[in-house]
């Protein structure tokens, strides 16, 4: 038990060290030009500032925020709603897994950010075209593994619920789904990241509004505070969506 | 192992990409569309020709090398990097303790919102390209790492001592091959993530490159050089993701993850 707190105070040691360094090189000893590095405690005067304030980019931190939830789980849904049972059809009919991997394969290799520029010149620069962005890096992995979770199915518990009667759409309901439902959520675990690094990506190339935007335009005009505090909000709106969908697996699935 | 790809779904798949193809160019000859979208033919052509023609200052050769040149250099020190603190992690309680919460807060950033904080400290020159590669791949790198070598299985640490091993051995011997497989894990989706980060960091400040030449499509509503750029983009991406697990299959053969 000792040791366990001895750990502690290295780690609450390392994180003080770290702020007090960065306040040192900052606000007394200036060595980065105020342009270049902000102080931590600057960052956190912007932040309560930024609550309120709609100077420089336009609107407010909880607006920007919003409007980056928005795009990025409409894309997010629309591409959790098409991939699962996608990739659950591809994995349990064969047909349709002949018929759609090839044009999957096609498509998959493109990183979603490639996508940006062939969407905004067909959707336009509003809520349609970022949010297909989002849909193509977040539908990516969800049929990967909702494909993967349903061929993980022990051919054992097949071969049981057929000597028992069930039909082929029973099984996949009462025993492929099941098996799957771990891996499935592991995809939309995974395709939540992807979502929102791309949603970042794509608002920073070509955006009116959006944490992505605010980034762009505290850059543009040299106010890296706000830069600092917009990582972080992203980091921190990241975290939670990633925590909540955690608590719902949990609620989700008994094991 | 070889997997015999039958007849049957050889031929439904070459159906199913000549249908994906046939619907493209039946949408871009037949309605509105055709006014700025190019059929596939015309993309193909435009494919072949640009990797002799320049598009803006290089070939599509050139412009693909300039950005597989970025994604080598940031991605080989994200990895190097990476590996040296997620095993030192992993290896030591105590540096985890004092790297733990810093790493903490930088993880949950994705990669590619420090373009702008980039841009800020090194200008829009290559190191900006390289540093944001780097944080693309840097913590997914890390936390392989660790795990692979906090997971060392203890019986073989003690059994190895027990037979007189130093603590060099043990590492060298056990827990670095142990990690192998999850650093290459690691490895392989930091690899992807590279390609992605070169793209958005081309996109927003370059003068060559496979990001720029879809940026400056959309720039000068080119939807053919977007799509060829996009063309070149999935053919680097695919080789990318498959270099990996063949370095893989030859370094470390003991443990071949699913493919």
């Amino acid at each position: 038990m000792k040791l366990k707190e001895n750990y502690t105070l290295i780690s609450a040691l390392s994180l003080t060290c770290f702020l007090l360094i960065w306040i040192v090189i900052t606000d007394v000893l200036h060595v980065f030009p105020a342009y270049a590095l902000p102080s931590p405690i600057l960052a956190v005067k912007t932040f309560f500032l930024k609550l309120v304030q709609k100077s420089p980019d336009g609107s407010t931190l909880l607006v920007h925020i919003a409007a980056s939830l928005q795009v990025a789980l409409s894309g997010y849904l629309l591409g959790a709603i098409i991939g699962i049972p996608l990739g659950i059809l591809m994995a349990w009919y064969k047909p349709v897994d002949m018929f759609v991997k090839p044009i999957f394969d096609l498509v998959r290799p493109i990183p979603p950010i490639g996508w940006v520029p062939i969407m905004m010149l067909t959707l336009g620069i509003g809520l349609k075209a970022k949010a297909m962005v989002i849909f193509v890096s977040a539908v990516i992995p969800c049929i990967i593994n909702a494909y993967s979770g349903i061929k993980q199915t022990s051919l054992v518990h097949i071969n049981v619920a057929k000597t028992f009667g069930a039909s082929n759409v029973e099984i996949l309901r009462t025993v492929a789904i099941p098996t799957a439902m771990p891996m499935i959520f592991t995809g939309l675990r995974v395709s939540l990241g992807v979502a929102w690094m791309t949603l970042v990506a794509a608002e920073l190339i070509a955006a009116t509004k959006g944490l992505g935007y605010m980034l762009q335009i505290a850059r543009t005009i040299g106010r890296p505070d706000i830069i600092i505090v917009g990582m972080l909000v992203i980091a921190g709106v990241g975290a939670i969506l990633t925590g909540a969908l955690e608590w719902f697996e949990k609620k989700f699935i008994r094991r | 192992m070889r997997t015999r790809v039958g007849f049957l779904p050889l031929m439904v798949g070459a159906f199913a990409i000549f249908c994906f193809f046939a619907l493209w160019h039946v949408a871009s000859t037949t309605t509105t569309a055709a006014l700025f979208f190019p059929t596939p033919i015309e993309v193909l052509r435009y494919f072949f020709v640009s990797m002799t023609q320049k598009i803006g200052k290089y070939t599509l050769w050139m412009h693909t090398l300039h950005s597989l040149r970025r994604v080598a250099v940031g991605f080989g020190l994200s990895s190097l990097t990476g590996i040296i603190v997620g095993v030192a992690m992993g290896y030591s309680k105590t540096i985890n303790a004092a790297i733990r919460p810093l790493f903490n807060i930088i993880r949950p950033i994705p990669g590619l919102a420090w373009i702008p904080m980039a841009i800020l400290w090194f200008g829009i020159g290559e190191t900006t390209k390289y540093f944001i590669i780097f944080m693309g791949g840097f913590a997914n790198v890390v936390l392989n790492s660790y795990d692979g070598t906090s997971k060392a299985d203890p019986t073989l640490i003690k059994a190895a001592q027990l037979l007189g091993a130093n603590d060099v051995q043990v590492f060298f011997r056990i827990i670095l091959p142990s990690a192998t497989p999850y650093i290459f894990a690691g490895l392989q989706v930091s690899l992807s993530t590279s390609w992605m980060a070169v793209l958005a960091a081309e996109m927003i400040s370059s003068y060559e490159g496979a990001g720029w030449i879809i940026n400056m499509g959309m720039q000068t509503g080119n939807t053919l050089m977007i799509l060829t750029g996009m063309v070149a983009i999935a053919i680097v991406g695919f080789l990318l993701a498959n270099i990996m697990r063949v370095v893989e299959r030859s370094l470390c053969s003991w443990t071949i993850r699913g493919t």
